[in-house]
């Protein structure tokens, strides 16, 4: 957006992108049709750490690209200079030929992280001060709370229960998340990018874990803001109404074809999630295969390895956002493959 | 930071840029953040010592504002004192007299006292030169004693040796040698003798310190006198008390003040904040605590006293807390809202202020009538009279209907078990019968055999019982609303459809709510829907009317209305029923509004009515399902008769038959006359008017099928008796365990947000709100809303037309100005309260239940209440009847027409004459015998008549009385519903052919036309033809009230001596002593100006005990009543005449006087008589 419009003078990118953010922000405030809402979701003090997560995460992942922009360019530049990067062994920026290789633990590194304590131990203590445990009344095995949410950190598996069958949503899913967040420097092949930000030498692993990162933190999101009673979508800044009623149905994919029996929607959802898993595997090998840097680590990289990462890529990252899509879709899919053991 | 390569390399050469990490300075930064995080500690300490504890500051406020407020009454006091109140007492010769005597014993008895502390404290002095020693030695020896338990056996003897060791070795101590010297001689002492010193010492401490309480006896009895004499003299606190809590201010703890109940998990800290709470000396108001020069504001109320003194007396805080009736939170100190529970997910909000009596129920569940609970006693009336009853079922409320579907079901299993035993009996008998049988297995089968004949020999008493509990429960059992059976009978044809429009336009006031979906021109119902309201209305009415009872009440002519006007309104109508609209009302809420009952009544029926509202058109019989007629009577060769004396039975199958009007209302013994009379002054209050011809009542039976079902989804019979609904079920929900409904469960449905944010939705407007919050998003938001406009919560919601909500709009008063929120609080009160024992706050232990006579007061007041007897009695201390609000009975001589206060009615009569009473308040003697012959007699009488007249049924209108100028709609035969109908119009043919004259249709009265007791009273006790539970439930409850035990066993008095009884003649009928001016004797003449009732009763119906402290002070009894006091006066042991009766020879007598009212013809017990004077001499 800002490149499409003609900048003036003096007036830097940074400004750009800031007012069209907050132009943004005053679009979208224009939408909200109950502050007191909004308000009430936001000031839960269960909910205050994911209001103070969101611009957490924008900050941080900011200052990641920010510093992995600037290590790419120093590496650049020590790929352009094999002098420099010689006597050099400073990969992260800012480094500039004279300064120390290698610095002392004490006290460069130790002040650093006692001011951080410091500002923590601050942020605690300001938190503990202004909020109250959210408590809320005993337990009621006969009536159950509404909306009734999972802790923030479990929002992300509550939502999913919504596209998933439970025993996916609630067991198989998180075990392959957790799985495959340790499998992670198993299935690496790439040598370089250990240890600082770098997006040149690092696309393909730092986009599939931002692709995970992002997914997850959307799904709190729309736990958080968007499930209000009764887990209907509620757009943030609408009334959490509990009388509301909304449209939906559950069919299962099969039923749009015509399809009976048990023998046959077994054969038709195999077929289809089959499909599925072919496509998803060509797709990420495109990905893997776009230029000569990512072609020579794959070539490094082990057919076990290959294919263990295929399996979790394609169920984890690829095979969530799909069925909240055929979810939410105006196909109201809830099963593509329905089993008497498992539904998916 | 970003350098460009091409830069970097020019700067090369030059000088680095010193590295940032190690050249930048992080000290500003790092000062910065721990200063920050300093004062961010500050903020924890500021937080911990008085931000979480704002009950600090309050308390300081406390102090400082209390201690003004006491200063300011000691000023007054002072000034008080100055103008002579407790100075004066002082001086007084009797405070001198206490207070000499006073002094003189203590001074008496002082110098053994002061020889007595010489004594005591030389002891003292020897002890304390012994007693570490002593303790020291203890202690080791206890010690190796432990050490010989635990040792080997080995090292057992060793050990043992140390301890003997340690009890023989000697200590040395230094004991004083004389009480005044200082001198003290050494001795050496081993445990054995440490030990008899230091008991012997101790022992004769405690003897002298006994002998010193036993001289201070008599001074500290005599000084507490004296300070009681002051304390009786002196209005409100003295000038000492005062003076303590001035000082015990000056010492103020501020600290935590908690309640803490281990067992029942109560911990209450209210009294942190509310200190003044449970001051018993002072009332603390508001205005005590007002701030200089302001208002009252939040923490002046926050300090007052307990506004019930008394309250805190029965339910003492330390073992019942705050919260237990007040709901809160109490453990919460940290703010105000959340102390008082009104943050969001606490369970018990604290009730506010005006619904507070709602705590009270959580355990007074059981209580009909609550002492210092009024407003939820009013919810409670509110909630039977106004008819919530009828579709919701509430435990303990119309509980006969809810037992007698018990029974009912019980009897069922129990026949059906019955029928299973014998089928078993048969079958087993059957098989010990058989060849094959083993003898012993055979004997073993003829046991079995018995057994279960015996047990079935039980059932069956157990089902007579339920039987006869069927029978009385029928009795009992009561509508809110008239019989619906008889609207062909009793009301104008075009006048329901207009009553059913709104109730509330017609007779402002009364129970009938406005079921306003049937009202077009509500503001509920939607301009669709309006023609549908319009119609389920017609249908309803056309129902009804089709449903009814056919036939002709005898016909009346019309009575002298004058003579009328003065029985209503002397008789005691009045106590129930009020006349006059508006301003204009007079008379008691508790029954209808009769001033239009001319413009919708037939004139015939309503002098039925009065002459007998008990007397049922036909029965009806619950085992069929279906009213009777004369065809079943006559089928089994049986007099077409049913009453509650023994002909309540079906002639069919032998079921019990419902043979009574389902009213409360009573039978008042009138002549038939006198109910025309009546009848006849109530239809002369309004003039008749035209309604909407309504003929498709008549005859559209499609209509009338439609109505059926509204009937049946409307609930009408929850109130109505209605033909073909007698067995429905209450359509609304039970409200038992209403108010711990979880809010979450309380539909706000579309005005959840306007709750939530105060809105009014009558007004749109915010609402003021007591409390800290402005919403009402709460239960009583929530019960207010729907009281007020039930369809409330319906209000913008599309629903289909049958969908709609199915509660009427009860009438609730809101007085004059139409602010007034009396009834409204007192039913919401109600409904808050109704928690049941798991939304109670209360641990379960703590619920009234109540045993005994408190049972018996608490089972009494349903029936008191059901019936209204409080219109006419005072039943408690304190209550004022309807009639005694009524301006004719404020002046003296209505006064004395008063009934009788019933507040000692059980220490008076006998339970055995009360019994009797309230089954025929005229005391006339008619036996049940009696009264079947009379119906006998009647109904041969009938049927003699109408042998007489058979052939002739043409009907002839009869000529409608003068207050009765439109002709009563008359059914066409075709349109008559049920065969059974039809012998009911050959009676009323038979009727109509009869003369006019006379009332000799209407069946006679089950008692005189008199009262029984009081017959100089023109107020009517009326026969409420209860049954024998509730006889038994009445006279229980008379006697709990006044401590009377059960049974009752009359005290057999011994006869008078001649002397005697000429002695009491003559006290009885001298001038004195006016007895026989006031009492009735019998005798015609004398009786018309009696006042008093009959002495001639009295032997029967009162308690010997009663009536002499009635003699002796018959104010203190019953207040203001007109039996004079101080006839007898207090001479020694006995009472005497206050008076002399010369020549009578009562001056010599030695006896007492007042005793010699006893009954003659009594077997003799002396022992008796004495015990009894002692009795009244101790009590004198």
């Amino acid at each position: 957006m800002a490149m499409a419009i003609p900048r003036p003078r003096g007036v830097s990118r940074k400004w750009v992108y800031l007012i069209a953010g907050v132009v943004l922000l005053g679009v979208l405030m224009l939408f909200v049709e109950d502050w007191h809402q909004l308000w009430k979701i936001s000031s839960t003090p269960d909910n205050v750490p994911i209001v103070a997560m969101i611009p957490l995460v924008v900050f941080f992942t900011w200052l990641g690209v920010k510093q992995m922009k600037e290590n790419d360019r120093l590496i650049d530049q020590l790929e352009a200079d094999p002098q420099a990067a010689k006597t050099s062994h400073r990969k992260t920026a800012p480094w500039r030929p004279g300064w120390a290789r290698e610095l002392h633990v004490w006290p460069y590194l130790v002040r650093v992280e006692f001011l951080a304590a410091v500002i923590v131990t601050l942020i605690l203590f300001v938190w503990s001060i202004t909020l109250n445990a959210p408590l809320e009344e005993p337990a009621n095995p006969n009536l159950t709370m509404n909306p009734s949410k999972a802790p923030w950190y479990f929002l992300g598996l509550q939502e999913m229960l919504v596209y998933f069958d439970p025993w996916i949503a609630g067991v198989v899913m998180p075990s392959l998340l957790l799985v495959g967040l340790m499998v992670f420097p198993y299935v690496d092949s790439n040598p370089l990018g250990n240890g600082y930000y770098t997006w040149k030498q690092r696309k393909f692993a730092v986009g599939m874990f931002m692709w995970g990162w992002f997914m997850w933190i959307i799904l709190i999101i729309i736990g958080t803001f968007i499930r209000g009673p009764g887990w209907i979508w509620f757009w943030p800044g609408q009334t959490w109404d509990h009388n509301a009623v909304v449209y939906d149905r559950n069919i299962d994919l099969h039923e749009y074809l015509g399809i009976s029996g048990m023998m046959g929607k077994m054969i038709f959802g195999g077929i289809v999630v089959g499909t599925f898993y072919l496509l998803g595997g060509l797709f990420f090998h495109w990905l893997m295969t776009r230029n000569a840097f990512e072609k020579k680590i794959l070539a490094r990289t082990s057919i076990l390895q290959y294919l263990t990462f295929q399996f979790f890529a394609i169920t984890v990252l690829l095979a969530l956002p799909a069925k909240l899509i055929l979810r939410l879709s105006p196909l109201h899919i809830k099963y593509v493959w329905v089993t008497p053991w498992f539904n998916i | 930071m970003a350098e460009t390569p091409d830069k970097l390399v020019k700067r090369e050469p030059e000088a680095p840029a010193p590295d940032p990490v190690v050249s930048r300075s992080t000290s500003s930064v790092l000062l910065i953040c721990v200063l920050l995080l300093m004062a961010s500690l500050g903020w924890a300490l500021y937080d911990e010592v008085y931000g979480q504890r704002p009950w600090k500051g309050m308390q300081r406020e406390f102090v400082t504002r209390y201690n003004r407020y006491l200063k300011r009454m000691q000023r007054q006091k002072r000034a008080a004192e100055e103008a002579g109140t407790e100075k004066e007492i002082k001086q007084r010769p009797e405070y001198q007299e206490l207070d000499a005597e006073a002094r003189e014993a203590r001074a008496a008895v002082d110098p053994q006292l002061r020889e007595i502390d010489h004594q005591v404290a030389f002891i003292d002095r020897q002890l304390a030169a012994i007693t570490g020693d002593y303790q020291d030695k203890r202690g080791r020896i206890t010690v190796a004693n432990y050490r010989v338990e635990t040792a080997g056996e080995k090292a057992k003897d060793s050990l043992r040796k140390d301890v003997a060791e340690l009890r023989d070795k000697p200590v040395t101590v230094n004991t004083p040698v004389a009480p005044d010297s200082v001198k003290t001689k050494k001795e050496r002492l081993n445990y054995a003798q440490l030990e008899e010193r230091f008991l012997s010492l101790k022992d004769q401490k405690a003897r002298l310190l006994v002998q010193k309480g036993e001289l201070l006896k008599e001074p500290d009895a005599l000084a507490k006198k004296r300070d009681a004499y002051m304390k009786a003299n002196i209005v409100g606190v003295s000038g000492d008390q005062l003076d303590k809590l001035i000082e015990a201010n000056k010492k103020f703890d501020y600290t935590i003040r908690q309640i803490n109940v281990n067992g029942d998990q109560i911990v209450d800290r209210c009294e942190t904040c509310h200190l003044g709470v449970r001051e018993k000396n002072l009332e603390l108001t508001p205005a005590a605590f007002m701030p200089l020069r302001k208002k009252p504001d939040r923490n002046a109320r926050a300090f007052v006293s307990h506004p019930t003194k008394e309250l805190l007396a029965i339910h003492n805080p330390d073992k019942f807390g705050c919260s237990s009736c007040h709901w809160g939170n109490g453990r919460a100190t940290t703010t105000v809202e959340k102390g008082h529970g009104e943050n969001a997910f606490w369970m018990h909000p604290m009730f506010k202020k005006e619904n507070a009596e709602a705590g009270c129920q959580q355990c007074h569940q059981q209580d009909r009538v609550l002492d210092f609970a009024p407003v939820l006693t009013k919810g409670k009336d509110l909630f039977q009279e106004r008819g919530c009853v009828g579709c919701h079922r509430y435990e303990g409320f119309d509980r006969e209907t809810d037992a007698l579907s018990g029974a009912r079901q019980t009897i069922k299993q129990l026949e059906d078990q019955l029928a299973a035993n014998d089928r078993e009996a048969h079958q087993v008998t059957a098989q010990a019968g058989r060849d094959d049988t083993p003898e012993e297995k055979a004997q073993a089968l003829l046991a079995k055999a018995t057994a279960l004949r015996v047990t079935n020999s039980q059932l069956e008493a157990r089902i007579e019982q339920l039987n006869t509990q069927t029978q009385y429960l029928m009795q009992d059992q009561k509508k809110v609303g008239p019989n619906l059976k008889d609207v062909r009978l009793k009301l104008r044809r075009d006048w329901i459809p207009v009553w059913l429009k709104d109730p509330q336009e017609f007779r402002p006031g009364t129970k009938m709510p406005t079921f306003w979906y049937l009202k077009p021109e509500h503001d509920m119902v939607k301009a669709a829907d309006k023609q549908r309201a319009d119609h389920e209305r017609k249908a309803i009415s056309a129902c009804l009317w089709q449903n009814s009872f056919e036939g002709q009440v005898p016909v009346q002519q019309s009575g002298n209305a004058g003579h009328g006007e003065e029985l209503f309104k002397t008789v005691g109508c009045m106590a129930c029923h009020s006349v006059g609209e508006g301003d204009q009302r007079i008379g008691g809420h508790f029954a209808a509004n009769l001033t239009r009952v001319g413009e919708k009544e037939n004139y015939d029926y309503t002098v039925r009515w009065i002459h007998n509202p008990r007397e049922r058109w036909a029965p009806y019989c619950p085992k069929e399902k279906r009213d009777l007629t004369r065809a079943d009577y006559e089928k089994n060769s049986k007099p077409f008769l049913f009453d509650t004396h023994g002909n309540s039975k079906c002639p069919n199958d032998g079921a019990e038959l419902q043979v009574q009007n389902m009213t409360v209302m009573p039978n008042f013994r009138l002549s038939e006359q006198d109910a025309r009379d009546i009848a006849s002054w109530l239809f002369s209050l309004t003039q008749r008017q035209g309604y909407p011809e309504a003929s498709y009542m008549d005859s559209d039976q499609k209509m009338a099928q439609e109505g059926f079902t509204l009937i049946k989804q409307y609930g009408c019979a929850g109130c109505h008796e209605i033909k073909g609904f007698e067995d429905e079920q209450r359509i609304g929900k039970e409200l038992t365990t209403e108010g711990a409904t979880p809010i979450e469960r309380l539909d706000f449905a579309l005005l959840t947000h306007d709750a939530e944010k105060g809105i009014d939705p009558f007004t749109g407007k915010k609402m003021p709100q007591g409390g800290n919050r402005e919403d009402w998003y709460d239960r009583k938001g929530f019960f207010e809303h729907k009281i007020e406009e039930p369809g409330i919560y319906d209000k913008g919601k599309e629903k289909d037309w049958r969908d709609h909500l199915r509660m009427p709009k009860p009438y609730i008063d809101k007085g004059r100005e139409g602010d007034d929120r009396t009834e409204l609080d007192a039913i919401t009160t109600f409904l808050l309260g109704s928690v049941g024992a798991e939304g109670a706050n209360v641990p379960a232990s703590f619920f009234y239940q109540a045993t005994d006579r408190r049972r018996d007061m608490q089972d009494g007041w349903w029936v008191v209440k059901k019936y209204n007897c409080m219109g006419c009695h005072t039943v408690q201390v304190g209550q004022a009847s309807t009639l005694s609000t009524l301006d004719f009975y404020k002046t003296p001589e209505g006064k004395e027409q008063l009934p009788p206060a019933l507040t000692t009615e059980g220490a008076r009569v006998d339970p055995n004459w009360l019994l009797r009473f309230l089954t025929d308040p005229s005391l006339s003697g008619i036996t049940e015998q009696q009264l079947n012959a009379a119906g006998g007699a009647m109904l041969r009488d009938l049927a003699r008549r109408s042998g007489a007249n058979s052939g002739a049924g043409q009907a002839q209108p009869a000529p409608a009385p003068t207050q009765q100028p439109q002709a009563q709609p008359r059914q066409s035969p075709q349109a008559q519903g049920g065969a059974q109908q039809s012998p009911d119009t050959s009676q009323q043919a038979q009727q109509n052919d009869k003369p006019r004259a006379g009332g000799e249709q209407l069946k006679p009265q089950p008692g005189a036309n008199r009262n029984g007791v009081r017959t100089y009273l023109k107020v009517r006790m009326p026969t409420f033809s209860f049954s024998p539970n509730e006889l038994r439930t009445l006279v229980r409850f008379f006697m709990a009230v006044s401590s009377q035990a059960e049974p009752y066993i009359k005290p057999q008095a011994q006869p008078l001596s001649d002397q005697e009884r000429n002695l009491a003649r003559a006290l009885f009928t001298s001038q004195q002593a006016p007895c026989l001016k006031c009492h009735l004797t019998g005798n015609a003449g004398h009786d018309l100006s009696a006042s008093a009732p009959n002495f001639l009763q009295s032997s029967e119906r009162l308690k010997p005990g009663w009536t002499f402290r009635w003699l002796l002070d018959p104010q203190k009894i019953i207040p203001g009543t007109a039996m004079p006091s101080e006839l007898f006066k207090k001479d020694g042991e006995r009472w005497v005449f206050n008076g002399d009766i010369p020549g009578s020879g009562l001056g010599d007598y030695k006896g007492d006087h007042a005793d010699l009212r006893r009954p003659p013809r009594r077997p003799p017990a002396r022992t008796t008589r004495r015990r009894r004077r002692a009795r009244a001499s101790r009590r004198g």
